[in-house]
């Protein structure tokens, strides 16, 4: 039984350490503090379930959750560089705006999933796939989106975003439009966001309209975790901490539930996370320093 | 090179803190001319630069390189022809990125940035051989952390990474001003080793009027906006501190605060 609630946990932590990619991709790579993750979530999960109730290749259906969050990403992305809204502000609206979207796309408050195809029973068709196919899905599809982020910031396009959210001044006389990089990572962060959100939809087989809330502090709190724990010092090293951070993260939550904490508690559970994670450092550079 | 026509430019306008930053500013670079500019604190000397820079539009005018019209292009666009070193050694670099991913941002000015792996061994190569010559030993510290240099080393890095690709114009914004005396000297004589190397064509903002004296081939002085001196040849090469204050109390008609310009 404990196997079971391990193997559940692991499964849903790498679906949503994509989203942690995302929230990498933003709050520390650009440096822009995006609170649409809550609502780009939703409009994965809104868009992928609404999709293959209606009929759709779940696998396309995915796809187009991708796109559905790159969208929110651009909006959220003009509002700021050509409207000049604050970079919180313009999340907040983005996500104010996508409650009302979700619940258009989806036609009501929730959607079930059970009964039909998703990429997940799709994948347990395969040889050995029906036991360990949704963890093995999960493990490959955060693993390639690692490995494509790691590259894609290694490129001279990945150097000048992250130059944006370093610099801003100075990549500008370089010569880089600074108002598409952000675009272009606010863009790619929520697509990330989304493609989550439809995970996890197809996964738990239903998509309701709150399922994304707190997700951006679930994903601070991974960001953070998996810096603290695994270290900073190379952006590959980064990487792998912020997947491991949502792996963690969801170890940590799943064992203090079976420690008997009602689901209610769960926040007060993160913020205390968070808060160690922060203080974890500085705490051992004094017993350092006094011993 | 570079020709700034009648330009204009007011802060704030309308309002009770409107100023006149440049008033009908007229200027004509030469190529290969290294102009010192000098003046008091709101003079508008910085508004030039960052309105040739393309950092904020004009109210009026034109500005032109190489015969060029830049006035309407946005900043990032300038990029492709203009180089700027900045007053705040921290401004020039990334710190969270290392010596070579700076480098090579600084390699692909102007330029479009592809999806393509930016930095190769052929790079690093030249990355090596450019450090070697600031003499800094930062050849050696290629994939470390720009955070760990010190404001000389990086403000000497800015300076690499502007003249890295051979610019139409070099902007200096008091770059010296906040580096301690010898590190300011070495970065100073690194600034004229390369623009006479590359035979760039520099605007030079400083407050230290020897510097402005020595450095370059012509020196301009601004007061409230407009260009009231203009040095070159041979009444630049026989110039001396003392009667350069007088020309600035003549031709201002009010007393220059040297305190600064003398001390710094």
């Amino acid at each position: 039984m404990f196997a079971q609630i391990a193997l559940g946990t692991t499964e849903q932590g790498l679906m949503y350490s994509i989203m942690v990619l995302g929230v990498y991709l933003t709050f520390r790579v650009l440096d822009y503090a995006d609170l649409s993750v809550d609502g780009s979530f939703t409009l994965g999960a809104a868009t992928t379930t609404s999709l293959i109730v209606g009929g759709a290749n779940p696998w396309l259906a995915t796809g187009i959750a991708f796109i559905a969050g790159n969208l929110a990403g651009l909006f959220t992305g003009i509002l700021h560089t050509k409207f000049k809204i604050t970079p919180l502000l313009s999340g907040i609206l983005t996500m104010t705006a996508l409650y009302s979207i979700n619940l258009r796309v989806m036609g009501r408050a929730n959607i079930s999933l059970l009964g039909s195809r998703t990429i997940f029973t799709d994948f347990a068709k395969l040889q050995f796939m029906d036991e360990y196919g949704i963890l093995v899905l999960g493990l490959i599809s955060v693993l390639c989106l690692g490995v494509i982020i790691y590259f894609f910031l290694q490129t001279e396009l990945g150097l000048a975003l992250r130059a944006t959210g370093d610099n801003e001044l100075m990549i500008r006389s370089l010569g880089v439009n600074t108002d598409f990089m952000k675009i272009l990572g606010l863009s790619i962060s929520n697509g990330l966001v989304a493609f989550a959100g439809s995970y996890v939809a197809q996964n738990q087989q239903f998509a309701d309209v709150s399922m994304g809330i707190g997700m951006i502090i679930a994903g601070l709190a991974s960001v953070i975790i998996g810096e603290v724990l695994i270290g900073t010092s190379s952006i590959g090293r980064t990487v792998i901490a912020v997947i491991c951070g949502g792996v963690i993260y969801r170890m940590i939550i799943a064992i203090v539930l079976q420690l008997g904490l009602a689901a209610t508690d769960l926040k007060l559970v993160t913020s205390l996370i968070v808060i160690t994670a922060l203080v974890s450092p500085n705490l051992r550079k004094k017993i350092a320093s006094w011993s | 090179m570079l020709t700034v026509r009648n330009v204009v430019k007011i802060f704030n306008r309308g309002t009770i803190n409107e100023k006149k930053a440049l008033d009908h500013v007229s200027l004509e670079l030469l190529a290969n001319d290294f102009v010192t500019v000098i003046g008091s604190n709101g003079a508008g000397k910085s508004t030039l630069l960052n309105a040739v820079a393309g950092n904020f539009p004009v109210d009026s005018g034109e500005i032109l390189i190489d015969g060029k019209e830049i006035t309407r292009l946005p900043a990032h666009k300038r990029a492709d022809f203009i180089s700027r070193v900045f007053q705040d050694p921290l401004s020039g670099t990334a710190a969270s990125m290392t010596i070579e991913e700076n480098l090579i941002m600084a390699l692909r000015r102007g330029k479009v940035r592809r999806l393509c792996r930016a930095i190769g061994p052929q790079e690093r190569a030249i990355f090596h051989v450019e450090l070697e010559k600031l003499g800094l030993g930062l050849e050696n510290r290629l994939s470390h952390r720009v955070s760990l240099l010190s404001g000389g080393q990086r403000q000497a890095l800015t300076l690499l990474m502007a003249t890295l690709l051979q610019p139409k114009l070099l902007l200096l914004d008091e770059h010296t001003a906040a580096l301690d005396p010898k590190t300011a000297a070495r970065v100073l004589e690194l600034t004229c080793s390369v623009t006479e190397q590359q035979q760039l064509t520099t605007l030079m903002i400083t407050h230290n009027l020897d510097h402005a004296l020595a450095f370059g081939n012509r020196t301009i002085m601004m007061h409230e906006g407009r260009v009231i001196l203009d040095i070159k040849g041979i009444e630049r090469n026989d110039m001396t501190i003392s009667r350069l204050m007088e020309m600035f109390e003549k031709a201002s008609g009010s007393h220059m605060n040297t305190d600064r310009m003398i001390l710094a």
